[in-house]
C-alpha cells in the first residue's frame, strides 16, 4: 500500500510536470521508436499465437453446439476486450518496462540525474516525462498492431482446422465486437500503458545503492506491473461493465 | 575571520542525522571566496553530506547553510536554483549522457530552462548556437580538451577523458564556486595529479571557490589552501596546509603518513606509464 501511495504521488508529479512544461516532441518521437522497435517483433509473434490459440479454444467449444458461424465474431471479441491488451501489456512490461527501469536506474546511481538537477534541469521533466508520453502511445498502438495481426492468426486457423470459410469468418465480427468493444480494448490498454510507463519510471527514478539497486528496481518493476495490470483489469472491467448498462446496450 | 562579503560558504552550527547516526553535529565553519579547501575524512564521516547542504539537496536539522550571505533554510525553490547556478558541482562519476555527444553534454546546462530564465531575468538575450559552441570550446580548451571530441559520445572516449569533459560541463555556466566529490576515485595516479593541477590551475584562473571533498590527503597537501578533517560528526581539524601537518591527532597522523607514502611511490612511476589511450575506437 506504502508503493502505491508512492506511485499515485509520482503519477501527480508526472502530470503536473507534463502540464506546466512544454513537450521536447523530438524525444517523445525517439523514445517512441525506441519503444516500437523494440517490441514490434514480440507483439506481432505474440499477437499472432493470441488469435490462433484463442480460435483453437473457441473452435473446440462452438463446434459441439454447431455454431462455428460466431467462431470470428466471439474470437475477435474476447481478443480485444480482455487478451489481447491483457497479453501486450505483459510483453511490453517485460520489455520496454525493465529496459526503462534499468535505464533510468542507471542514470539515477551514477549520479547523471543529480546531475542535470545541478546544470538546472529538471530530470522528471526531462528524462521521465518523455518516457511516460512515448510508452503510453506506444502501447496503444502496438495493440492495434497486435490486435490486426491475431486477427489474421485467428482467420488462418479457423480456415486451416475448421474449414470456416474467411469471409464468413469476417463478416461475423461485428456481430459481437462493435465499435464499443474496440473501443474498451483501447481504454484498456491506455490504462495498462499507463500503468507499464509510471510503474517502470518510478522504479527507476528512486532506484538506489548501485548495480545491485537498479536491479532491484527492474525486478520489482515488473512484479508491481504485473501486479497492478491484473488489478486494473478488474476495475477497467467492472467499470466498462457499468458504463454499457448505463448507456443500455450491457455489452 | 574572513568578512562577510569575502566569505563565500559558511556552516553555522548545523547538525544532521539519518535515523540514529549523527553525520554532523554542531558543525561550524567558514570557506573564503577564492579559496581551495578539501574536506577529508574517512568513509561515511559526513563529507558528500556536507557539499549536499552547500548545493541544497539537503537541509540541516538545526544550524544554518550560507551561500554568498544567503541563508539556504530562508530560500524558496527559485532561491535555491539561484544558488544551485553558482555552484557547479562534479560529481564521483562523470555522470554524462551516455546518448548525448560532448558537445551536447557541455552545453546542457547552457541550454537549460534555468540558464535561459537566468539570463533573461538580467536583460541578457538567450545564446545563439554559434555561442554555445564557442563557449564549450572555450571550456574545453580549459580541461586541455580540444574540439575533435565534440562529435563522439562518452563511450568512445577514456575515462579520464570523461572526467574532463564532466568539468568542462560544470565550468560551461560560469560557477563562482566549484564543488568536487571525490574527483580523483577511480583513476590512475598519473590522472589524478593531472586532476589534482586541473583543480587547482582553473580555482587561480577563474578565481572560484573551490572545495573538494576526498580522502586523498596526498591530494589535498599539494593543491589545498586549507583543510577541514570530519570524524565522528565533528570538525576534526581546521587549517592550513602547515597547521595540518603540525596535528598530532591519530586520524591525521595516519593520512599524513598514507600521503607520504603516496607521494614516494608516485615518484617511482614512470612517467606516462598507466595512462591508457585517451579515444577508444
Amino acid at each position: 500500500m506504502k508503493e502505491l501511495g508512492k506511485l499515485v504521488l509520482f503519477y501527480r508529479d508526472i502530470f503536473r510536470t507534463a502540464i506546466r512544461s512544454k513537450q521536447n516532441h523530438r524525444q517523445i518521437f525517439q523514445q517512441m521508436v525506441e519503444v516500437y522497435s523494440r517490441s514490434f517483433s514480440t507483439v506481432v509473434f505474440a499477437g499472432l499465437f493470441v488469435g490462433a490459440i484463442l480460435t483453437l479454444q473457441f473452435q473446440m467449444v462452438l463446434a459441439d453446439y454447431e455454431a462455428l458461424s460466431m467462431l470470428g465474431g466471439i474470437t475477435t471479441s474476447a481478443c480485444v476486450r480482455e487478451v489481447g491488451p491483457l497479453i501486450i501489456s505483459f510483453l511490453l512490461a517485460g520489455k520496454i518496462g525493465a529496459f526503462t527501469a534499468a535505464e533510468l536506474g542507471t542514470m539515477r546511481v551514477t549520479e547523471q540525474m543529480d546531475a542535470i538537477e545541478c546544470l538546472g534541469t529538471d530530470p522528471l521533466e526531462y528524462l521521465v516525462v518523455p518516457r511516460f508520453i512515448a510508452i503510453v502511445n506506444a502501447s496503444i498502438l502496438l495493440l492495434v498492431v497486435g490486435l490486426l495481426v491475431s486477427l489474421g492468426g485467428s482467420v488462418l486457423v479457423a480456415t486451416l482446422t475448421a474449414g470456416v470459410n474467411p469471409l464468413q469468418y469476417i463478416t461475423s465480427i461485428p456481430r459481437f465486437a462493435g465499435m464499443d468493444v474496440f473501443a474498451a480494448g483501447m481504454f484498456k490498454s491506455a490504462v495498462y500503458g499507463t500503468i507499464v510507463a509510471g510503474v517502470a519510471c518510478h522504479q527507476g527514478f528512486t532506484a538506489s545503492g548501485g548495480a545491485k539497486g537498479v536491479g532491484n528496481a527492474v525486478t520489482w518493476a515488473a512484479i508491481y506491473t504485473n501486479l497492478y495490470i491484473v488489478l486494473a483489469n478488474f476495475v477497467t472491467s467492472q467499470f466498462l461493465e457499468m458504463i454499457g448498462h448505463l448507456f443500455g446496450g450491457g455489452h | 575571520m574572513s568578512t562577510a562579503s569575502e566569505v563565500a560558504i559558511r556552516f553555522d552550527q548545523v547538525s544532521k542525522a539519518f535515523g540514529p547516526k549523527q553525520i554532523l553535529e554542531q558543525v561550524s565553519f567558514e570557506i573564503a571566496r577564492g579559496e581551495i579547501v578539501f574536506v577529508l575524512g574517512k568513509s561515511g564521516m559526513g563529507k558528500s553530506v556536507t557539499l549536499k547542504h552547500i548545493i541544497g539537496v539537503m537541509k540541516p536539522d538545526a544550524g544554518r547553510v550560507f551561500v554568498e550571505d544567503k541563508d539556504l533554510s530562508a530560500l524558496d525553490a527559485r532561491g535555491l536554483s539561484g544558488v544551485r547556478r553558482r555552484c557547479g558541482m562534479v560529481f564521483q562519476q562523470p555522470a554524462l549522457l551516455d546518448s548525448l555527444t560532448v558537445m551536447e553534454n557541455v552545453a546542457f546546462g547552457l541550454r537549460s530552462p534555468e540558464f535561459r530564465a537566468a539570463r533573461a531575468a538580467d536583460g541578457r538575450p538567450e545564446l545563439s548556437e554559434r555561442e554555445i559552441r564557442d563557449r564549450v570550446v572555450e571550456v574545453l580548451e580549459l580541461v586541455k580538451l580540444d574540439a575533435s571530441i565534440l562529435g563522439l559520445t562518452p563511450p568512445q572516449i577514456s575515462y579520464g577523458m570523461q572526467k574532463r569533459v564532466s568539468l568542462a560541463r560544470t565550468l560551461a555556466p560560469g560557477p563562482s564556486h566549484l564543488l568536487f566529490d571525490e574527483p580523483t576515485t577511480g583513476l590512475d595516479p598519473i590522472t589524478t595529479q593531472a586532476v589534482n593541477r586541473l583543480i587547482r590551475e582553473l580555482s587561480r584562473k577563474l578565481k572560484v571557490t573551490s572545495v573538494v571533498v576526498s580522502h586523498d590527503m596526498a591530494c589535498a597537501l599539494q593543491i589545498a589552501d586549507r583543510v577541514l578533517v570530519l570524524d565522528q560528526a565533528k570538525i576534526l581539524a581546521w587549517g592550513t596546509i602547515p597547521e595540518i601537518r603540525q596535528s598530532r591527532e591519530p586520524l591525521i597522523v595516519d593520512f599524513l603518513s598514507e600521503a607520504l607514502e603516496s607521494e614516494a611511490q608516485l615518484a617511482r612511476e614512470p612517467v606516462g606509464g598507466t595512462a591508457g589511450p585517451e579515444v577508444r575506437a
